[in-house]
């Protein structure tokens, strides 16, 4: 039985309508991964040598057993993270005639089969085989390895159960970041050393072997919890159970715009109320302080101008680098609606560049902040709103006019790539290159602030032409129009 | 008035609609028939430009709608939920639309009472996003929308298939009320025949993109239809 649901997903994997573009994208990411791997392993047969090189004089082996904890409580953030959960759309399979046990059976190999599994196992047996066999024999090795599989499999249970947990109830993921912050803290402020708890624990396993039952047991109920979590909540409602009133809301403020206003009320909504244009949002919120990164003293003392600009540009242009890479794709569930809607093509475009116009204003208000640091960081970032507001929102409008794949908005973000494509290849490369075009020849030939000034100039020039500009990005748009209709129909 | 001239549209050398020529007058009400693959829904993104044509054309008051956008103030659709923007409540879904339509708020308030029995309780303040509604309410939003744009042309794709007896003899009812109210142009497909033939006041049905019978309603219209389908 689940070998023929794995054919199924395999098939559903090839026959994907967006197949091409899909396995592309996978080849890279497995690219990454055995690239991963393959660190993995050497890492492993050089670990002995490593330790010793680092930790002259010392007991290797002690060393070694003090980082294996280490690794697991980061290999528990990491999963948070990365680790997808494994689903099937197991809806067309609940009314056949298949044990709902074989069911989650599948779920369950079917997690099972990722990199980060493996990692652990390549990193840790080879010293385990080529140091600590030859010294405290094989059995005791064995033991070693079969608790490390243990404490691997413990993780990647518990991980799944946490997470699906936090999708019903967001206090899981307080709880969760609680509870590990809790130990970081304790170990890095010495109030308990992770290290020495560590070290006691798999030396004590090296002498008394059969101590290596404890993880086992463990795994073991990790798995049983998960399978009897997943057992009670196979059925075709949604295992959210949130049934908060929701409420209407609206936004006075833009009712001077016009239809425009409207909306632009309709994208705060869509990030609102859906969490992946929400995650983008709120991670171009926190970048805000890569500041503390780009505008660095050293470099202001040294004058490196050059250096912030593009610094700049990149931290007020965030939201419409990111929020733009989907533009109309966000739209993409009710696309058709829009545009046979009483509005104009012309009015829709106008909306996104004024969206752009909001929240860059907004964000260099926030950023504004950093001129405590030093004034001048405000006049260049003054240059870079100029600058996003202008061209760079220009460019991302332009962008999505060839973006023709719909995405599902209420995934989350992390590691999904769904509508990425070639353009968006493209189009990154665009905002990097057009700043450097412009402040290139100015930052050469005069100096850096005449540069950053091209910058600002030309960006308010060309905001300043923003009529101009929304009749090309319109005639551009529908002439592309029905592509992206029938694109995003594709689901 | 709306017209269609030698009108192409194929899918991968498929022919779906093709039609040479078909004019539409106001205040008529056109019912849609057909086997599944007849080409109506096509038919209907054509008519909203949603879709681009290989050939030909449609006219709606003289212009054609894939050239200008004249057509939208008085034109309203639902074809299926890719009308609805789903992460909205159905009253601000209401007011968003009466918006674009130069409706006030209260105005729409207004609108909205009229529509009580229609939402059956279960539509308006139900605290949930349009997502979260049944099919079935969905559809009354989308065709509750449309009606709030007190359109001169309106389009509904299969209305009846996911509407409950009760709510499909109020849809009908209240189509008809509107009709005599103001000479609307309104163009329902179905496959319920008994309903589109008491609603519309014409029928075309079509068969693989064809229009093949164009038939003025009477008391015969019932069974030369049913003879068309039968097995």
């Amino acid at each position: 039985m689940i070998r023929i649901l794995l054919n199924h997903q395999w098939k559903s994997f090839w026959r994907s309508r967006n197949a091409g573009k899909s396995l592309a994208l996978q080849i890279v990411i497995g690219f990454f991964t055995v690239y991963l791997l393959f660190s993995a392993i050497a890492m492993g047969f050089m670990l002995q040598k490593l330790l010793t090189n680092f930790f002259p004089g010392q007991d290797i082996i002690k060393i070694f057993c003090g980082f294996i904890l280490y690794y697991f409580l980061s290999d528990v953030l990491i999963r948070f993270m990365i680790q997808d959960l494994p689903t099937l759309t197991i809806q067309p399979y609940l009314v056949q005639n298949i044990r709902r046990s074989q069911l989650i059976r599948f779920l369950n190999v079917r997690s099972m089969i990722t990199a980060i599994n493996f990692v652990p196992l390549f990193l840790f047996i080879p010293f385990t085989i080529m140091v600590i066999a030859p010294k405290y024999g094989g059995l005791t090795a064995f033991a070693f390895i079969i608790s490390i599989v243990s404490f691997t499999l413990f993780n990647h249970f518990i991980i799944l159960y946490v997470k699906r947990k936090s999708i019903i109830n967001s206090w899981w993921y307080v709880i969760f970041f609680g509870v590990i912050g809790a130990f970081a803290a304790a170990d890095y402020f010495h109030f308990f050393s992770l290290r020495d708890a560590s070290a006691a624990v798999f030396i004590k396993m090296l002498a008394m072997p059969f101590l290596c039952m404890l993880p086992v047991g463990m795994a073991i109920i990790a798995f049983i919890n998960n399978y009897r979590f997943l057992l009670a909540n196979l059925y075709l409602e949604d295992i959210v159970s949130k049934s908060r009133k929701k409420e209407g809301a609206e936004y006075t403020f833009l009712h001077r715009f016009g239809n425009t206003g409207e909306l632009i009320g309709l994208d705060i909504k869509l990030i609102l109320r859906n969490k992946r244009p929400r995650s983008v949002a709120m991670i171009s919120l926190l970048l805000l302080f890569y500041g503390f990164i780009f505008y660095k003293p050293q470099y202001i003392q040294e004058g490196k101008w050059y250096f912030l600009i593009f610094g700049a540009i990149f931290i007020t242009g965030l939201f419409i680098i990111s929020y733009g890479q989907f533009l109309f794709a966000w739209q993409s569930a009710h696309f058709d609606g829009m545009m046979a809607g009483n509005l104009s093509a012309r009015t829709y475009i106008k909306s996104k560049l004024q969206l752009f116009t909001g929240v860059s204003s907004v964000i260099f208000l926030l950023s504004s902040l950093y001129g405590f640091l030093n004034w001048k960081i405000v006049v260049i970032q003054l240059a870079a709103y100029l600058y996003n507001i202008g061209i760079q929102s220009i460019i991302a409008v332009y962008f999505a006019t060839f973006s023709y794949k719909a995405i599902d908005i209420g995934r989350s973000a992390t590691f999904n790539y769904q509508g990425m494509s070639a353009e968006r290849w493209v189009y990154a490369l665009a905002i990097y290159v057009v700043p450097i075009v412009i402040y290139l020849p100015f930052g050469w030939l005069i100096n850096a602030w005449a540069g950053i000034t091209a910058i600002g100039v030309l960006g308010l020039t060309s905001y300043l032409l923003q009529d101009w500009w929304t009749d090309i990005l319109t005639k551009g748009f529908l002439k592309r129009k029905y592509k992206i209709l029938d694109g995003f129909r594709e689901k | 008035m709306i017209t269609v001239k030698n009108l192409v549209k194929t899918y991968t050398g498929r022919i779906v609609v093709d039609i040479a020529a078909l004019q539409i007058n106001e205040g008529e009400i056109i019912g849609l028939v057909g086997n599944n693959g007849a080409g109506k829904t096509t038919f209907f993104r054509l008519m909203l430009d949603l879709i681009k044509a290989d050939r030909g054309e449609i006219l709606s008051g003289e212009k054609n709608v894939a050239v200008s956008e004249d057509w939208k103030p008085y034109t309203a659709a639902y074809l299926d939920e890719g009308f609805l923007i789903d992460y909205l409540t159905p009253e601000e879904y209401f007011y968003f639309v009466g918006k674009l339509n130069n409706r006030s708020k209260a105005d729409v308030d207004e609108f909205l009472k009229s529509f009580d029995t229609f939402f059956d309780g279960s539509v308006l303040k139900s605290g949930k996003y349009i997502r979260e509604l049944s099919k079935g309410n969905q559809f009354k939003v989308g065709i509750a929308g449309c009606l709030l744009q007190n359109p001169g042309v309106l389009l509904l794709d299969e209305p009846f298939a996911n509407l409950d007896p009760t709510t499909q003899l109020r849809l009908i009812k209240m189509l008809k009320e509107m009709h005599a109210q103001r000479r609307m142009t309104i163009f329902i497909s179905s496959h319920d025949l008994n309903h589109i033939t008491e609603v519309s006041t014409r029928i075309l049905l079509m068969e693989k993109g064809l229009i093949i019978k164009d038939l003025h309603t009477n008391q015969d219209t019932l069974s030369e239809l049913e003879d068309y389908f039968k097995v």
